[in-house]
């Protein structure tokens, strides 16, 4: 965390400072770039799985970060903005921007911030370990054999078809 | 925030205008410290205040209670049933109000006699041989799985966790402890643990209210007719398990009470298969469980 104020002496570094908290203050604040790197990823319409999907974001995907929401980031892909799941992006950590690079033209460095990485936290992963460690006679297994049963698109269509159901 | 940043911005021109520089440090006002940072602080905050459960957490809660589940009874292993009862599973969760969990829809059968099906917080529904072997056609097993995804789609399971219990989840998360060794702490393992159960008990022990039960009802029967299956296949097979309330299995998990059947026959009365129903049914007599 930088100081909280800076020595100025002479008014354009501080013209400089003024005009460009203005422009964060209209402007969305950063850009940053995402790459989406898991495959089919859904843009959807709110940040929540039961919201429409938007469109379909391909792995290796560039997306303009806007705004995080917990585990949703608000993305521009293509013109369409939407929220992703951080499941897309799972190597993104979240980032805080040093302002007075940014001010100043030096390089943005990002950091991850302990109190995102928190807000974020709650039954993760990490917890299941520790749950499956002290119940080891759960059937995790057979969870994840579960878990990898899946109908392809084509498949899941004919069936459809040749039921009469509506597609 | 906003506000904030501009009124910052603001003040210091208006300074540069009056005054001009001073020489001396200017303190700019705690918004202009890295505003994003803040943005984030605070808003962390908020999120750990309130913040419901998420669709990812619901997802770990939801493999736990299907992994203590798959304890208890063996999975089915025939490729054939399992792609079938995902077929049709799928062809339903798409046409609910909840087309898309955070790791998606999954069916499965257990190979046990006793009928009963489970839908695991999350998307994972377990139906068992001896209910499948209710179940006369297609539809009515379709009937089956749309009422087990509408308690996905209302998050009957996860809603199960204490409001008090998940409170001290956040707190947990917002406390110093776990801010200082980030990794869980035993109190957070703990807790998802007493949230197992909880779900667990719901799903598996006590079953569902009657109010969730008459809402996964309807809800199903709104699936059914989305996705083109014959919605009264609900009331043909619970007219099937009338007259079993005191037993274990289903009619423990979700009590096909004669009020329960009376409401979705109102809504959706049971009739003769037509056409389409008898080509559906075909394929399911093919099948062995
Ligand atoms: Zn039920």
């Amino acid at each position: 965390m930088k100081a909280g104020f800076w020595r100025f002496c002479g008014k354009p570094a501080l013209l400089a400072a003024a005009l460009a908290l203005l422009l964060l203050a209209a402007g969305p604040g950063w850009a940053r770039s995402l790459t989406v790197s898991r495959p089919n990823q859904q843009l959807y319409q709110e940040p929540s799985f039961a919201s429409s999907p938007l469109k379909t974001v391909p792995q290796g995907a560039k997306v303009t970060l806007i705004r995080q929401e917990g585990e949703w980031y608000k993305v521009d892909y293509q013109g369409t903005v939407g929220w992703l799941h951080r499941q897309a992006v799972p190597e993104a950590a979240p980032a805080k921007v040093d302002l007075s690079r940014l001010i100043f033209g030096g390089p943005v460095a990002e950091t991850k911030s302990e109190e995102v990485a928190l807000a974020g936290k709650g039954f993760t992963p990490e917890v299941e370990a520790g749950y499956r460690q002290k119940n080891p006679g759960l059937n995790y297994a057979q969870m994840d054999e579960i878990e990898s049963f899946g109908v392809a698109p084509a498949q899941l269509e004919k069936f459809i078809q040749e039921g009469g159901l509506n597609p | 925030m906003r506000p904030a940043v501009l009124g910052a911005a603001a003040l210091l021109v208006a300074a540069l205008l009056l005054g001009g520089c001073a020489g001396v440090s200017v303190p700019l006002p705690a918004a202009v410290q890295p505003a994003a940072d803040i943005a984030v602080k605070t808003g962390a905050k908020a999120v750990r205040a309130s913040r419901p459960i998420s669709d990812s957490e619901e997802y770990y809660v939801g493999r736990a209670v299907g992994a203590r589940i798959l304890a208890r009874y063996p999975l089915y292993r025939n490729p054939e049933v399992t792609r079938y009862v995902n077929e049709v599973g799928l062809t339903l969760a798409r046409k609910s109000s909840r087309p898309h969990t955070y790791r998606g829809y999954h069916f499965a059968v257990l190979d046990t006699e006793e009928p009963n099906a489970f839908a695991c917080p999350g998307g994972t529904i377990l139906i068992t041989r001896g209910l499948l072997k209710l179940c006369d056609n297609e539809d009515q097993l379709a009937a089956v799985l749309a009422h087990e995804v509408a308690h996905i789609v209302h998050k009957d399971g996860i809603n199960s966790i204490s409001q008090a219990r998940w409170t001290e989840v956040l707190t947990t998360l917002g406390s110093e402890a776990a801010r200082q060794y980030g990794g869980p702490a035993g109190q957070l393992v703990s807790l998802f643990e007493d949230s197992v159960e909880d779900v667990f008990k719901t799903i598996v022990v006590n079953g569902y209210s009657r109010s969730a039960e008459e809402k996964a009802d309807r809800e199903a029967i709104n699936i059914l007719r989305k996705a083109g299956y014959n919605p009264g296949a609900l009331a043909a097979v619970l007219m099937k398990m009338q007259g079993k309330e005191g037993a274990g299995g289903i009619y423990r998990t979700h009590p096909p009470t004669q009020e329960r059947l009376a409401k979705v026959q109102a809504l959706a009365p049971a009739t003769p298969p037509t056409g389409e129903e008898l080509v559906r049914a075909e394929r399911f007599k093919k099948l062995e469980f």
